[in-house]
């Protein structure tokens, strides 16, 4: 082993693909698509601020008003997410003929839907909404909410107690997260937090994927171009192939370091720019350094992991399409927390997060998500990167084995028994 | 005689199949080498173990009078049979890394990569993308690659396979410079016209063994039998009955002899100007393509 040489394997590799407009174009690229994907949907639900054209019947005759109230105090707070443009119509007395008429107002498009509320439902506790699209369920949960809130204050007078009275008694309580830590309690977002795992998670699993996957092409360009024979009359496998991934890995910390330098940035204090953008009552997440480290030293192991893998398919492998079909199993390595990521941010402590943590190949994405909301038992941390951390040295040496021969081996793909050869191979 | 490269009782077997079944050669220094045998001989396997990129089952490599080193690898210039480029690297960057990959620095390699860019005619496609150059450009920046280094020992596997005319005879007056200048070429080959033109020495295998071995010129002496060709005029059918020849051939007006092998030449010469009017008589060496396929066929050498 000449760690010199492995160095002038990695050095190639690195400013190969720094000089590369791919390595620019996922570093910008990639945030903005995931800034899109969140902010386009919140952008879209702000602008389609055109209310809901809501057509209601009162037959009580005293629901209209305290209702028409609600909704513009609402609207005033900006609290609502979707706003209705109200108008009341007075009942008729023939109620279906009316109810045939407003069915055909939503068909015509003058209005988008009709409420009717009447004593009797309202009796059995439910009232009717009738739209050409009934699956809007955030207008409906909405609305649902409003006129639950109108009509208990409605029954809550006919009972006999003054509106002053009402209003003490059904105020609401709202709930303030506060995230516990060895650090000293911190007042955090609850949702912030939530937003950060995500965040932190999707670009662990993107950066785990991408960067992979240039080790595989990487090691499999040198092996159908035919140059791998040439280097390693140089240099040994052993080195190529650390080199390789030592020089993958730097482009892949380059990248990180640009975003979280980036992420600083952005939420530092007085960036008024991103505060603007958010919701209100939504805090910023801050990177803290312990954070930081975690993510790197995730990524670091996620990368060998994956990585090493990776580069045994490439080596045993002739061309892509083989390629990427073995790969797909460390795929299902990378997708699966994408299934149970929410009940692990939910509940960070618990046994599915807990023992999917401990698994070195779900390690670092699930432990990215369990430090992103609450930091773990320092027993588990310590377990779970000691196995993580072994199973990539195996990993390492395995990955090794494999490599050397597989470079130069052209033809068919190997079976699992020579692949176990190349493996004994002394 | 100094050795460049000797090989000692080399062995390699993969699973059951042996493809190197104890190889000794002897490479001497400021030679053209070739390393013959038909497809499948072990050629490769054989280069592939001197420059250690697998590893003997048994037997010794030598390089230049001693076990090979990690440092003299540094002294060899390799050309593989399967060659290729890093298809997204400019000429100059392919350049410098392979120089890198022997311990130069880049601020020595550039003005060799300059020099030798210039010599073939390469000079303007420096800063292109090898996938940007034609396969005879390739072919050439592979072959700039492997000597940059200067190398005391330059070993080419099929060097000539898939070359364009122009190429062969670049290829040719390089491997006859580096002779000349007293460095040490190993090339293998299955096209013998190539290596009888440029080799001094040779090493024939064939299923993994040496069949023959030695300076080409002695070989030649030695495998051309007893046989001599005859330009004559007169009666040609007395030739059989002329003691010492044991087989006459004739072919379009040239007549081949192959006489007993303890047989004199020029006893039998004397025999025949007794009848003949002799206008040609001269011993025969026979091609190497003739030795090659004696030798993999299984005729005694």
């Amino acid at each position: 082993m000449r760690p010199s040489d492995a160095y002038v394997v990695g050095k190639r590799e690195y400013l190969v693909r720094i000089k590369g407009w791919g390595f620019w174009f996922a570093t910008f690229g990639l945030p903005l698509f995931m800034a899109a994907l969140m902010a386009v949907p919140a952008l879209l639900m702000t602008r389609g601020h055109s209310a809901q054209r809501l057509a209601l019947v009162d037959t009580t005759g005293e629901l209209a008003g305290p209702l028409r109230e609600r909704l513009a105090s609402a609207e005033r707070e900006g609290a609502q997410v979707v706003a209705f443009d109200l108008r009341v119509l007075p009942p008729e007395p023939d109620a279906a003929a009316q109810r045939a008429r407003l069915d055909r107002m939503v068909l015509a498009d003058e209005i988008d839907a009709w409420i009717w509320l009447d004593e009797e439902d309202l009796g059995r506790g439910r009232f009717e909404y009738h739209s050409e699209s009934v699956s809007s369920w955030l207008t409906q949960e909405v609305l649902q909410g409003v006129v639950s809130e109108v009509v208990g204050a409605w029954r809550l007078r006919r009972a006999g107690f003054d509106t002053a009275q009402i209003a003490d008694l059904t105020r609401g309580v709202d709930l303030e997260t506060v995230k516990v830590s060895e650090g000293g309690s911190r007042a955090e977002g609850g949702f912030g937090g939530v937003v950060l795992a995500i965040f932190l998670f999707t670009i662990l699993y993107a950066v785990l994927i991408l960067y992979g996957t240039q080790v595989m092409q990487g090691v499999l360009e040198e092996k159908t171009s035919r140059i791998v024979e040439v280097v390693t009359s140089a240099v040994r496998p052993l080195e190529l192939m650390l080199g390789k991934l030592v020089g993958i890995c730097c482009v892949g910390l380059t990248q990180l370091a640009i975003w979280i330098a980036a992420a600083t940035l952005l939420t530092a204090p007085g960036v008024l720019a991103l505060r603007t953008m958010l919701p209100e009552g939504l805090n910023v997440p801050s990177f803290t350094p312990g954070l930081v480290l975690h993510f790197l030293a995730l990524f670091l192991i996620g990368f060998f992991l994956f990585a090493t893998f990776y580069a045994m398919v490439g080596a045993a492998t002739n061309n892509m399409q083989e390629a990427q079909q073995l790969a797909s199993f460390a795929i299902v390595f990378l997708v699966a927390p994408m299934f149970f990521f929410m009940q692990v941010i939910n509940d960070p402590d618990g046994r599915l997060a807990v023992v999917t943590s401990m698994i070195p190949f779900f390690m670092p994405l699930v432990m990215m998500l369990r430090i992103a909301v609450k930091t773990p038992p320092m027993w588990q941390l310590a377990v779970a990167y000691t196995l993580a951390i072994a199973t990539t040295c195996g990993m390492i040496w395995l990955c090794a084995r494999v490599y050397r021969v597989g470079i130069l081996m052209y033809g068919k793909r190997p079976t699992l028994a020579e692949l176990w050869r190349w493996v004994r191979y002394a | 005689m100094t050795l460049t490269l000797e090989l000692r009782d080399v062995r390699k077997t993969y699973g059951d199949v042996a493809a190197v079944r104890g190889v000794t050669m002897e490479v001497p220094a400021a030679t053209i080498f070739g390393l013959l045998g038909p497809n499948g001989a072990g050629k490769t396997t054989t280069i592939r173990m001197i420059m250690d990129i697998i590893a003997p089952d048994s037997g010794e490599v030598l390089v230049f009078g001693h076990p090979r080193t990690r440092e003299d690898l540094r002294r060899i210039g390799y050309l593989p049979e399967e060659r290729g480029l890093y298809r997204k690297m400019t000429v100059v960057d392919q350049l410098v890394y392979l120089g890198e990959l022997r311990g130069m620095k880049r601020r020595e390699s550039l003005p060799r990569i300059a020099e030798w860019l210039e010599r073939v005619e390469l000079s303007a496609w420096g800063k292109k993308k090898i996938e940007e150059l034609s396969k005879g450009m390739q072919q050439k920046v592979q072959l700039v690659g492997t000597v940059l280094h200067e190398p005391d020992l330059l070993i080419l596997d099929e060097p000539f396979a898939g070359l364009d005319p122009i190429n062969q005879s670049l290829f040719r007056d390089l491997l006859l410079d580096y002779r000349r200048r007293g460095k040490t070429v190993v090339l293998s080959t299955h096209g013998m016209l190539l290596a009888e033109k440029l080799c001094d020495h040779i090493c024939l295998i064939s299923a993994g063994a040496v069949v023959l071995a030695g300076e080409l010129r002695a070989i030649r002496r030695r495998l051309g039998g007893n046989a001599y060709r005859l330009r004559a005029k007169g009666d040609l059918d007395r030739l059989a009955e002329v003691p010492g020849i044991e087989r006459v051939a004739a072919e379009d007006g040239l007549v081949k002899l192959l006489l007993a092998p303890d047989a004199d030449g020029g006893r039998v010469l004397r025999e025949l100007v007794e009848f003949l009017d002799v206008e040609e008589f001269r011993s025969e060496e026979p091609d190497l393509e003739e030795i090659f396929i004696k030798a993999v066929s299984g005729a005694a050498v």
